[in-house]
């Protein structure tokens, strides 16, 4: 990248109309992420559709503060009301909120912001840094390592959420075959349109994502309706002193690196990243046993990963096109849409939205420390807006985002669809993520398989014949096969242990 | 002993069964495509990728049945073991169904689909803005009309006004 595509994008992003948006996006996260029930992939989703309207450059830097603020943002509700804004601060609330129930909820909330920002620059600088060296390495691949990475970005799947790996895998299966909708580009053959023209382009990405994400969830807190929230008092926040800050630098820092390693994986996210960080910070800790009392490790290290993660994430996604988390794979269909083509060339042709994208992020981890020290009292009043108001505000707002971009009803009913559908797929444990993992993928796999096969003429031991892609195979088949074999050896060995006791 | 059919009465194995049996019909619909030479489709025809991918679901679905039905014969084995190995969906099925309110809810969302064709999208929303928080208990009336009016005035500001979106007007109000 040239080094001018960094001052460009600095003059960018110093255009008051651009900061401005930052500022709005980074406090829109904030408040997205405080509220229970909306996370930031909903809150990127639903500002998707607004962000069309705006440059490249202003679109994506919105939706990344968005992404980086929606992270933090749930923390404050996991500290004062025990509710997980969004999940990746679900492990926050463990420590975070028996430490408010003592009285201490302003300084959990002090370490919870500092935590937040120290993991998110330090994950923004190893964008900075490990992107540019990622796309390098990706120029030489072809259609086969494509092929490669994008089933190894679906095996990972397996590893994702609380849920069955192999619902998450078919839900894999069924965001990828949504994606042949329409008209197949190879031989031009229409495909699953059951003669509905607004069909033959595709099923469009933002009305599924906006059905899977908020409809669903809509449901979701219809079906929960009349559970309260209770309060914690929060006398003063502040900033953590520095005794505190000595005991939590050594957890930053290695819920840091944690963070940044699973985001950089692809489809796991910054919940995974926060469960690791806050499992490691008690198994490192001097005193474990004070971990679910209110231990300050035990906020600083959840908070530090789930922010580190969200850079990690971005740098499969615009190095590879491989979206590094659920919210990512939002902002990757963003780019999609806005005309660009995530991947290496991506750093060639648009260094200035890349670093547009970086500046934007850091901005934003600055910007929420500041919201959040300052803030989180508001905030937190905001978490208590009623939900018989807040719903019908996102519904109204998931109605015009899925018919504002094409000006289709038929989005409209896609949107529904997807949400109805989203709803009982989810309360059978089939989660949104994958399915949008599969939607996003779905062509780069389609595309470089055929591709491959049209190379290879048609003989599947050719990927084996490649290094990198044979290697990304393998790590697919570990990633798909590892824990079922482990548990049929562990069984194996169970058994055997037990016929020798017999004997 | 329980029957087999007892077996499959898990959540984990219908759903797999659900899975399996929207893979039969998807590979069914892939047989409606036209057929291209292989010429021009460099043996790559337009079935190849949704049925590589229908026979993987299918394949996941299958074993998601067994997988359900291993499950439940463990059960049979005692109580202990049939918690140890239930899953959280199997737990969360005994909450029982969702209340009436959201299937009401569910039906909302669909009529409000209906509705924008019919009356157009601002009033739908005011609509939606009316019955939504009044079926989910809520009963400050004068919040819920002012919400009424402030969304769709909120939505046309920006969208209409702001960002040139123009919206279905609908049938009622073009006959009129």
């Amino acid at each position: 990248m040239e080094p001018s595509g960094l001052s460009i994008a600095f003059s960018l992003l110093t255009d008051p109309a651009v900061l401005g948006l930052i500022v709005a996006g980074t406090v829109a996260g904030v408040i997205i992420g405080a509220l229970p029930g909306l996370s930031s992939s909903m809150g990127v989703a639903l500002l998707l559709p607004f962000s069309l309207y705006l440059d490249p450059v202003p679109a994506i830097a919105l939706l990344s503060a968005l992404y980086c603020a929606g992270t933090f943002g749930g923390s404050i509700t996991a500290v004062l009301i025990n509710a997980p804004g969004a999940p990746p601060a679900v492990a926050t609330a463990f420590d975070g909120y028996p430490m408010a129930l003592k009285g201490e909820a302003g300084r959990a909330l002090g370490i919870a912001a500092v935590s937040s920002v120290s993991g998110g620059i330090i994950s923004v600088l190893t964008l900075l840094l490990a992107a540019p060296l990622l796309a390098r390495i990706a120029y030489s691949f072809g259609p086969p390592e494509y092929f490669a990475l994008g089933v190894f970005a679906l095996s990972m799947l397996a590893s994702i959420g609380a849920e069955s790996p192999l619902k998450n895998l078919i839900g894999g299966c069924l965001g990828l075959l949504i994606a042949t909708v329409g008209i197949d580009l190879t031989t031009g053959v229409e495909r699953f349109t059951f003669g509905v023209p607004q069909l033959l382009e595709g099923v469009q990405f933002i009305p599924v994502l906006i059905g899977l994400f908020a409809v669903t969830e809509l449901l979701n807190q219809a079906r929960h309706l009349g559970r309260e929230s209770v309060i914690a008092a929060m006398s003063a926040l502040r900033l953590p002193s520095r005794e505190d800050f000595r005991r939590v630098r050594s957890t930053i820092l290695r819920s840091s690196g944690i963070g940044v390693f699973v985001g950089v994986l692809p489809a796991e996210g910054s919940t995974m990243a926060a469960m690791i960080g806050y499992n490691e910070a008690k198994r490192w800790s001097k005193a474990p046993e004070e971990f679910g009392k209110g231990s300050i490790e035990g906020v600083a290290g959840p908070e530090a990963a789930n922010n580190a993660a969200t850079g990690g994430a971005m740098v499969p996604t615009l190095a590879l096109g491989i979206p590094g988390s659920a919210t990512a794979a939002v902002i990757l269909g963003g780019l999609q849409v806005q005309g660009l083509r995530p991947g290496p060339y991506l750093f060639e042709e648009q260094p200035t939205l890349l670093y547009g994208i970086f500046l934007a992020m850091l901005l934003a981890n600055i910007l929420f420390l500041f919201i959040g020290l300052f803030g989180a009292k508001v905030f937190s009043r905001i978490s208590l807006v009623p939900r018989t108001f807040l719903w019908p505000t996102v519904f109204a707002l998931c109605l015009v985002g899925a018919y504002g971009l094409n000006q289709s009803m038929v989005d409209v009913w896609i949107m529904i669809v997807s949400g109805l559908v989203g709803y009982i797929l989810k309360r059978n444990g089939f989660g949104p993520a994958p399915i949008i993992m599969g939607i996003v993928l779905g062509g780069l796999i389609e595309t470089s398989l055929a591709q491959s096969l049209i190379i290879f003429d048609q003989q599947w031991s050719g990927f084996l014949r490649q290094p990198i892609a044979a290697g990304l195979l393998v790590l697919a088949a570990v990633s798909v096969g590892g824990r079922p074999l482990r548990k049929f050896l562990g069984g194996l060995l169970a058994r055997t242990a037990g016929t020798a006791r017999r004997g | 002993m329980k029957r087999p059919l007892h077996l499959l009465a898990n959540r984990d194995s219908l759903a797999g069964l659900a899975v399996v049996c929207v893979c039969a019909v998807a590979w069914w619909l892939t047989a409606g495509f036209d057929e291209v030479p292989a010429i021009l489709s460099q043996n790559v025809p337009p079935t190849f990728f949704p049925r590589l991918v229908i026979g993987t679901a299918a394949l996941l679905g299958g074993l998601l049945v067994v997988g359900g039905i291993r499950r439940r014969a463990g059960e049979a084995a005692g109580p202990a073991n049939a918690e140890e190995t239930s899953t959280p969906h199997d737990r969360a099925r005994q909450a029982g169904l969702p209340p009436p309110v959201f299937w009401a809810t569910a039906g909302l969302i669909a009529t409000a689909g209906v509705l924008i064709p019919l009356v157009g999208t601002l009033l739908t929303l005011g609509l939606v803005a009316i019955a939504l928080p009044l079926l989910w208990g809520e009963r400050r009336v004068r919040l819920v009309i002012a919400l009424a009016l402030g969304l769709p005035g909120a939505i046309y500001v920006v969208f209409t006004v702001a960002l040139g979106v123009r919206f279905p007007v609908g049938l009622v109000w073009n006959l009129l």
